[in-house]
């Protein structure tokens, strides 16, 4: 049953995971070392950098803007769930779960919450003065994989289509922007090492103080 | 400078487009397996940096947004080292590099960022742009495309081991007449500058403004040292604790630079190198130049507001805060604290040497650039952008109602300077350790 669309959704993610792997391990370059004397804790720091500095407390750009970050929140809960939802389609559709009607709202929210992104890129002078055709793909290809998947999860879309609609986005993944899946928290972890060798972070204090 | 390394920092100055695009992409290449390396690939560009930047927060233009002009070096590193890149770069936003588009990048990478890094820290993904314009100042460093400006100051210490080309003669003959006045001052024969004298326990590096334009910092640290009973030493012949090549980019020629003070140091046979206040500087030796060696150093060393805070805690040096009433506020550099590290010593003086000490709000690793970092106050061609984005700085200052600023960074104090000018704030702008100075109990 659905070998097909198994086999070319799996294989998708077979692919993103080799690219971002063969990506990760380039940048990585064999490591550097640092030849300088260590004055803080990296360890501390990188926990740091990977949890209290990405709330709005320490991170301007979350505090200045509590709508975005609101709506970036919800597009990564959204795109959290489907990656879960596409997996378990995946490995054993039979077992996927109906979605309960009160996640309908959350769903509605996600899928909101992408296309509010893409809308926004296409009317701000600001953002177009800086995006690619890769940012409005990338969008379009994460808010239409959360909207396959909230259909699919309410029993709307069927699992074939839900499976071509996660290949497609995986095959995406590891070749423009939604590569930041991973290295966001790479790049999380390389700076919070940094500033933590260095003996800046952690700290305490808000950026209000 | 070895001959090899004069060869490296120069050879990109050529005129021959194919050999400048070739060692661009080489430095490129460099450039996406060092600092930046994880960090091109993570910008999403959602434009939510931009009140983080301190030139976009006083000239709200999208060039000015700290993602834009990432995005710009980012391109070149999307068309040689991504797949889409090179396979369909319109769909990536993936540039060449031409020689209009590396001129295209000067603008960024030099004349709308500092580089000061406080973007990095409030991304919302966690970017380190200021990574990433040093990558894209590499890049241009190897293509010969430095501002010539800036590029002079590199040449200055290059050739003649301090940036304002001061000769040594002219370095002993300042410290001459500063001893002088120190010893009246102190009321002591000993107190002095000392110069080209082994076996000290410090070798002291100054920003070669001290020695020409504002001695009296120089002559407040060694007073200082004198009270506190120090054995330190000043090389005649590298003395500089500023690397422009941090700024330029030309990491050869960063390397070359470090190498010259820090083996001066092993040759005068020193204990430990103190830098003085300064935030590139700092940066530079501290944390940047054992990585441009490529080794560790044979020297420890440290920043001079660390030695000073030795020294008051361990009752070295007496001081009186009576002696500085007047209220006082610390500018936080970018290089010294966020890149540093050196965050709290300052403050910790600060609060024993003066009776009223207020922070600037936002501070410690989120303080704003105060616009003359990043080699600004070199290039004259950005002189009205740096003056304009350094309003911020200085309605940060005039929020604290502050008579002085304490600047550990002559860099900085020279934009404060400007800023004191142009914003009319009234303040006076001093150095760390020249109020230590005046608080000293004799």
């Amino acid at each position: 049953m659905l070998v097909i669309e198994r086999i070319v959704a799996a294989a998708s993610l077979a692919w993103a995971a080799a690219l971002l792997l063969a990506q990760l391990l380039t940048a990585w370059g064999g490591g550097r070392k640092d030849y300088s004397v260590r004055a803080g804790s990296p360890g501390r720091a990188v926990l740091f950098n990977l949890t209290a500095a990405m709330a709005p407390a320490h991170k301007e750009a979350a505090r200045l803007h509590p709508g975005k970050f609101a709506v970036g929140v919800a597009l990564h809960v959204g795109v959290a769930v489907a990656v879960v939802e596409a997996l378990v389609a995946m490995v054993k559709p039979e077992a996927a779960p109906l979605w309960p009607a009160a996640a309908g709202t959350l769903a509605a929210l996600s899928v909101a919450a992408g296309l509010y992104l893409l809308v926004r890129r296409a009317v701000s002078r600001t953002l177009r003065a800086m995006s690619c055709p890769d940012d409005y793909v990338a969008a379009a290809v994460t808010s239409g994989f959360i909207l396959a998947a909230a259909l699919y999860g309410f029993g709307v879309l069927a699992t074939s289509p839900f499976l071509i609609f996660t290949a497609v986005t995986f095959f995406y993944l590891p070749l423009g922007k939604l590569r930041h899946a991973l290295f966001c928290p790479v790049s999380r972890v390389d700076l919070g090492r940094r500033l933590g060798y260095r003996g800046t972070y952690p700290t305490l204090r808000g950026t209000k103080s | 400078m070895s001959e090899k390394e004069q060869d490296e920092s120069t050879a990109a100055r050529v005129s021959d487009p194919a050999e400048v695009a070739r060692m661009a992409r080489e430095a490129l290449r460099s450039a996406a397996r060092g600092l930046a390396a994880y960090h091109f690939d993570a910008c999403v560009r959602c434009g939510l940096c931009g009140e983080s930047c301190h030139i976009y927060k006083t000239d709200p233009v999208p060039e000015n947004l700290p993602g834009a002009k990432a995005a710009k070096v980012a391109s070149f590193f999307r068309r040689y080292h991504t797949a889409l890149g090179r396979i369909a770069p319109f769909l990536v936003g993936a540039r060449a590099l031409t020689p209009a588009a590396l001129d295209e990048l000067v603008e960024a990478a030099y004349g709308r960022c500092t580089a000061c890094g406080r973007c990095g820290l409030n991304c919302s993904v966690g970017t380190d742009v200021g990574a990433i314009m040093r990558a894209g100042r590499n890049v241009l460093a190897a293509a010969g495309k430095v501002p010539p400006n800036l590029q002079a100051v590199v040449d200055n210490q290059l050739e003649t081991g301090n940036q304002m080309a001061i000769p040594p003669e002219e370095l002993r003959d300042t410290a001459a007449w500063i001893s002088d006045d120190l010893r009246l001052e102190m009321g002591d024969d000993d107190a002095k500058v000392h110069v080209d004298e082994p076996g000290k326990r410090v070798v002291y590096l100054v920003n070669p403004r001290e020695v020409k334009f504002f001695p009296l910092s120089l002559m407040a640290a060694a007073g200082v040292f004198h009270a506190a009973g120090e054995r330190w030493t000043m090389s005649s012949r590298f003395y500089d604790v500023t690397n422009y090549g941090l700024y330029s980019g030309d990491d050869p020629a960063a390397a070359a630079i470090t190498k010259q003070a820090v083996e001066e140091a092993e040759r005068l046979g020193a204990d430990e190198i103190v830098l003085s206040e300064c935030g590139h500087g700092f940066r530079s030796f501290r944390w940047e130049g054992p990585n441009w060696l490529g080794e560790k150093y044979a020297v420890p060393m440290r920043s001079v507001l660390e030695l000073l805070l030795e020294y008051v805690r361990e009752g070295r040096i007496r001081v009186d805060p009576a002696k500085n009433p007047a209220r006082v506020t610390l500018h936080d550099p970018c290089n010294l604290v966020r890149w540093g590290g050196i965050v709290e010593p300052q403050r910790e003086i600060l609060r024993r040497v003066t009776s009223d000490f207020v922070e600037m709000v936002p501070n410690r690793e989120q303080n704003f650039c105060c616009g003359g970092g990043g080699g600004m106050l070199s290039m004259s061609e950005y002189g009205d952008r740096r003056v304009a984005s350094g309003e911020v700085k200085a309605e940060q200052i005039r929020a604290t109602g502050a008579k002085i600023v304490a600047a550990p960074c002559h860099n900085c104090a020279d934009q404060l300077l400007d800023l004191n000018k142009k914003y009319r704030l009234g303040v006076e702008i001093k150095a760390v350790v020249e109020l230590v100075y005046e608080a000293l109990v004799l």
